[in-house]
C-alpha cells in the first residue's frame, strides 16, 4: 500500500516536471473585419476594417496585426508590399476593450485574391510557442482593366521617330542647300 | 556652318528704325532663334534622338505584361522622369551654346550693336532654348498616353510633366544661359553645363536599397533635378495628392528665382565680348 502512495506521488511529481505543452496559451482576442468580399477593379483602392477585441480576462500586452494577401486562383505572384505600404499595426488591449483597424489596400494584379489580418504577440517577451488569432478571410475580386499591349505601342514607337527622322533629314537638307 | 551664316544674315547691324514696329526687342531675338533652331535642323535633329530614346523605353515597358498595376505606374514615372530629364538636359545644350557660341562664331558682336537690349537678347535665347522643352514635352505626349491611360493617370501624367518639367527646364536654361555668358569657350560651357546636369542627376539613379539619412534627404531636397523627380514618383506612383510633398518643388523654384534673377540682374554685364573670345 505504502509502496503504491509512493509510486503515485513519484509519478505525480514526474508529470509536474514535464515541460509546458508545445503551444502556449491564445492572445486571447477576436479578429472581425467589416465585410466578408471585396469587388473592384485592377487599380482600385479600397479601405478593410477589422475589430480586434480582447474576450479575455487579462490584458493582452502588446499585440501586432498584420495584414496579408495572397492570391487564391492561378499562379499569380502577389507581393503584399504593393497591396499596402502599411500592413502592421502595433496596439494593447484591456479585458474587454476593441479596436477597430483599418487598412488602406490597393489592387494591383487582377483575379481572385483573400486578404486576412493575423495577430500575434508583440516584443521582447513572446517565446515563439503561443497561437496565433486569425482573422477570416475577405474574398477580393479585382477586374482586369485593359493592359499596355505591344500592338498599341509598337506604331507609336516606330511612327514617331520615322516622322521626326523624316523632318530632321528634310530640314537639314534644306539648310545645307540654302549655304 | 549652316548656323554661322544664318546668324550672320540675321544679325547684321541695324539701326532702330529695323525694328518691327509694335514688337518687343526680345521678341524679335527670340522669333529669330527659334527660327535659327529649328530651320538650321539643329532641334529636328535632337528631337529625332529624343524620340529614339522614349520609344526604346516605351517598347520595353510596354512589352512586359508580367508588370503589375503599380509596376506599370512606375513604369509612367520612369518614362515621364526620362522625358523630363532628357529634355531638360537638350535645353541645356541649346542654351549653353546661347552666348559663347555666339562669341566662338564671331556673331556675338554683330548681335550686341542691334538695337535690342542685352537683357532682350538673353530672354529671347532663354525663349528659343525653352522651346525645345515644349517641342521634347509635345514628343513625349503619345508615349505617356501608350503606358498611362491603362492605368489611369494619363492627365494627371501629363499635366504634372508639362509643369514640373517647365519649372525645372527655365531653371535649368537660365543656369545654362550663365555658363554660356561667362565662358569664353564653348567647349567649356557646353561641358560644364552637361556635367552639372549629370551631378544633378545622378542622385536619382543611387539604388534605393542604400542608407539614407537626414543628409541625403537634405541634399535630395536641395537638388532641383533629383527634387523635381521625387515630385513626379509621390504623385504618379504613390497617388499623392498635388498638394502633398510640394517641399520638393521649392529648390526648383527657388532655382528658377535664383538663376533667372542673375540672368535679369547680371545679364547685362556678362553678356559682352572678351578679348580673344573668337579664338575660344
Amino acid at each position: 500500500m505504502t509502496r503504491g502512495i509512493l509510486l503515485t506521488v513519484i509519478l505525480i511529481s514526474l508529470l509536474m516536471l514535464t515541460p509546458a505543452a508545445a503551444v502556449a496559451s491564445p492572445v486571447g482576442v477576436t479578429v472581425a473585419p467589416d465585410r466578408s468580399d471585396v469587388s473592384t477593379v485592377l487599380g482600385g483602392r479600397f479601405t478593410l476594417k477589422t475589430e480586434v477585441t480582447n474576450t479575455g480576462s487579462v490584458p493582452t500586452g502588446v499585440l501586432l496585426a498584420h495584414l496579408n494577401v495572397a492570391s487564391v486562383q492561378g499562379d499569380i505572384y502577389v507581393d503584399p508590399e504593393d497591396w499596402s505600404p502599411a500592413r502592421s499595426q502595433e496596439f494593447s488591449l484591456q479585458p474587454g476593450d476593441s479596436r477597430m483597424l483599418s487598412w488602406e489596400i490597393q489592387a494591383v494584379n487582377s483575379g481572385k485574391f483573400a486578404a486576412y489580418v493575423v495577430v500575434l504577440p508583440f516584443g521582447e517577451e513572446v517565446a515563439g510557442t503561443e497561437e496565433l488569432v486569425v482573422s477570416p478571410l475577405v474574398k477580393l475580386d479585382v477586374a482586369p482593366r485593359s493592359t499596355v499591349s505591344a500592338g498599341l505601342a509598337l506604331p507609336v514607337v516606330v511612327l514617331i521617330p520615322l516622322a521626326l527622322g523624316a523632318t530632321a533629314a528634310v530640314t537639314l537638307i534644306r539648310a545645307r542647300r540654302r549655304t | 556652318m549652316t548656323t554661322v551664316v544664318k546668324s550672320r544674315d540675321l544679325r547684321a547691324p541695324r539701326n532702330a528704325l529695323d525694328r518691327p514696329a509694335g514688337r518687343s526687342g526680345w521678341l524679335v531675338v527670340a522669333g529669330q532663334e527659334v527660327q535659327d533652331l529649328w530651320k538650321s535642323g539643329r532641334g529636328p535633329l535632337l528631337l529625332f534622338c529624343f524620340s529614339v530614346l522614349l520609344s526604346a523605353v516605351t517598347y520595353l515597358a510596354s512589352t512586359n505584361q508580367a508588370l503589375n498595376f503599380l509596376e506599370r505606374r512606375e513604369a509612367v514615372n520612369l518614362l515621364l522622369q526620362f522625358a523630363v530629364a532628357v529634355g531638360v538636359l537638350v535645353t541645356l545644350i541649346v542654351s549653353a551654346d546661347g552666348i559663347s557660341g555666339e562669341r566662338e562664331r564671331g556673331t556675338l558682336e554683330s548681335l550686341l550693336v542691334t538695337p535690342v537690349s542685352r537683357r532682350g537678347i538673353i530672354a529671347g535665347k532663354l525663349i528659343a532654348a525653352l522651346s525645345l522643352w515644349l517641342a521634347a514635352f509635345l514628343v513625349s505626349v503619345p508615349y505617356v498616353w501608350v503606358l498611362a491611360r491603362a492605368v489611369g493617370i494619363l492627365s494627371k501624367a501629363l499635366i504634372l510633366g508639362l509643369v514640373v518639367g517647365t519649372i525645372v527646364a527655365i531653371g535649368m536654361a537660365s543656369i545654362g544661359l550663365l555658363i554660356s555668358a561667362v565662358c569664353n569657350s564653348n567647349k567649356t560651357s557646353l561641358a560644364a553645363s552637361a556635367f552639372l546636369l549629370l551631378i544633378l542627376f545622378a542622385p536619382t539613379q543611387l539604388p534605393s536599397g542604400l542608407p539614407q539619412g537626414w543628409f541625403f534627404d537634405v541634399l535630395q531636397l536641395a537638388n532641383p533635378v533629383a527634387s523635381a523627380l521625387s515630385y513626379l514618383t509621390t504623385q504618379l506612383v504613390q497617388g499623392a495628392h498635388w498638394t502633398e510633398d510640394l517641399v520638393y518643388l521649392v529648390s526648383p523654384v527657388i532655382t528658377v528665382v535664383l538663376a533667372g534673377g542673375a540672368l535679369i540682374l547680371f545679364g547685362p554685364g556678362i553678356v559682352r565680348l572678351r578679348a580673344g573670345g573668337d579664338a575660344g
